[in-house]
């Protein structure tokens, strides 16, 4: 299926999905004032693209430094999406990157993978290049 | 594509234990009551989580436009801060260029008056020779005319001669520091013959008031440094005593005494005696633009120029002291031999 490339607005993240190889990625800031109109096409696509998956690798990298609670909802809903396709037999690997300087975003991580049981989920410190 | 929902789920989830409450029409009352104080908390929960999204996403968007107020206030700060700096600078620059003025005012009053002299006699040699000729084309001079003209041309050109040479002396030494002034070089020179030219090129401003000057330098100190900064800084300590230091009418008396406290060190000690520098102010008389007297022609600079040049290019460091017989004293230590690097 088609990859979803959409740049990143001072507001919302850059997406990068690349289906054909499996690698997912989203980088950036998410405080939208419409988050359906922000996460609607992600959301479309990439339930699209769970469907097919079947027993599949798919790696999918979140670098995200600053997000509001509607983001942080639709992230919740997004792993959610992707533990139940782990659950469905696929090789899911989630990768939650954060700057070693930011306690906040590394304990983000650390709760949204509170609930995952079928998904690997890895924390990763990165410098950020500026 | 339904439209994206965040709650998506925990509708699905309540419309299904809706359709289950009607699937338990017949089970007994307390499951039923049961399960509708469930169902209802449940949707009570979401709408309460919906709303909580939504004060919050308020709130942090709130948060981001502040922050990002904040930035551009900052960057706007930071803009406003170099220009100052900017303006700064050139007033510093044009400070130092006053204070150059002051000096060739000072040196065009001291050549004035051999200049004028020599000047004056040279007409007067020029009408007695006038004179000479008519009487020698007439064939009428007489023993007395010749020994008169012969005084007269005597008297003048000893004058002329002794006036050119001092104006030439004056040149001379005034070219120096000026040249020092305005140039930036580093050079040797001997530390007590430049101070006393850069003081004579400011006796007109301390003579005219009567101050007394004493300068006490041990011969042969040997500088290698930056003299155009250490005529600036003395001429700055000169002009403030004069503005500042000495009341209107008061004869002051300005010491410049040098010596050595460590080897490859000199110790520049400059004290007058006039009114002495508050505590108060003792702190910031160093700080661009501070001054005593801005409404009567203070700039504020002269002595922050003091500091930049004794702390910059002549690697050393400034302090004043007011002690307790009154009067002011600069104590400048600078090293003999700078290493050049703010050139």
């Amino acid at each position: 299926m088609e990859n979803l490339k959409i740049a990143a607005t001072e507001r919302s993240p850059e997406v990068d999905f690349d289906f054909k190889h499996g690698i997912l990625s989203l980088r950036g800031e998410s405080y939208p004032e419409d988050a359906s109109a922000v996460f609607g096409p992600i959301f479309g696509a990439l339930e699209k693209f769970l469907a097919t998956v079947g027993s599949r690798e798919i790696r999918m990298d979140f670098d995200l430094t600053y997000f509001n609670s509607s983001s942080a909802k639709a992230l919740m809903n997004m792993f959610q999406l992707l533990d139940r396709a782990a659950a469905a037999g696929a090789s899911i690997k989630i990768t939650w990157f954060f700057a070693p300087d930011d306690d906040t975003m590394k304990e983000f991580g650390e709760d949204f993978s509170e609930d995952l049981e079928h998904v690997s989920f890895n924390l990763v410190a990165i410098e950020t290049v500026a | 594509m339904a439209a994206f929902n965040l709650f998506d789920a925990e509708e699905k989830a309540l419309e299904q234990a809706g359709a289950l409450r009607r699937d338990v029409a017949d089970a007994p009352q307390a499951v039923k009551d049961g399960l509708d104080a469930l169902i209802d908390a449940y949707g009570r929960s979401v709408r309460e989580q919906r709303r909580l999204v939504r004060v919050s996403d308020r709130l942090q968007a709130q948060l981001a436009s502040v922050n990002h107020e904040l930035g551009k206030r900052k960057a706007e700060a930071e803009e406003a801060l170099d220009h100052l700096r900017t303006a700064q600078e050139s007033l510093v620059q044009a400070e130092k260029l006053a204070s150059l003025g002051a000096l060739v005012g000072g040196v065009a009053h001291e050549i004035n008056t051999p200049v004028g002299i020599a000047l004056s006699c040279a007409s007067h040699l020029a009408d007695a020779t006038r004179d000479m000729r008519k009487l020698f084309e007439a064939d009428d001079i007489g023993v007395d005319d010749f020994e008169r003209f012969m005084a007269t041309a005597l008297d003048t050109t000893g004058l002329i001669l002794s006036n050119c040479e001092r104006a030439a002396e004056l040149i001379r030494s005034f070219k120096q520091v000026a040249v020092d002034r305005t140039t930036s070089e580093r050079r040797r020179f001997e530390l007590g013959a430049y101070i006393r030219e850069t003081l004579a090129s400011l006796g007109p401003h301390l003579r005219q008031a009567g101050h007394a000057v004493s300068i006490g330098c041990p011969d042969g100190i040997a500088m290698t440094s930056y003299p155009g900064a250490l005529s600036q800084v003395l001429s700055n300590f000169v002009m403030n005593s004069l503005v500042h230091g000495f009341e209107p009418g008061q004869i002051g008396e300005i010491r410049i005494q040098i010596d050595q406290p460590a080897a490859g060190q000199v110790r520049i000690m400059y004290s007058d005696t006039g009114t002495g520098i508050p505590e108060e102010n003792r702190g910031r008389i160093f700080d661009p633009f501070f001054t005593t007297r801005r409404g009567t022609g203070g700039s504020g600079l002269g002595l922050h120029i003091v500091y930049n040049l004794v702390t910059g290019p002549l690697e050393g460091t400034v302090a004043v002291e007011c002690p307790p017989g009154g009067g002011t004293t600069f104590v400048v230590t600078i090293p003999q031999s700078t290493t050049g690097r703010d050139a």
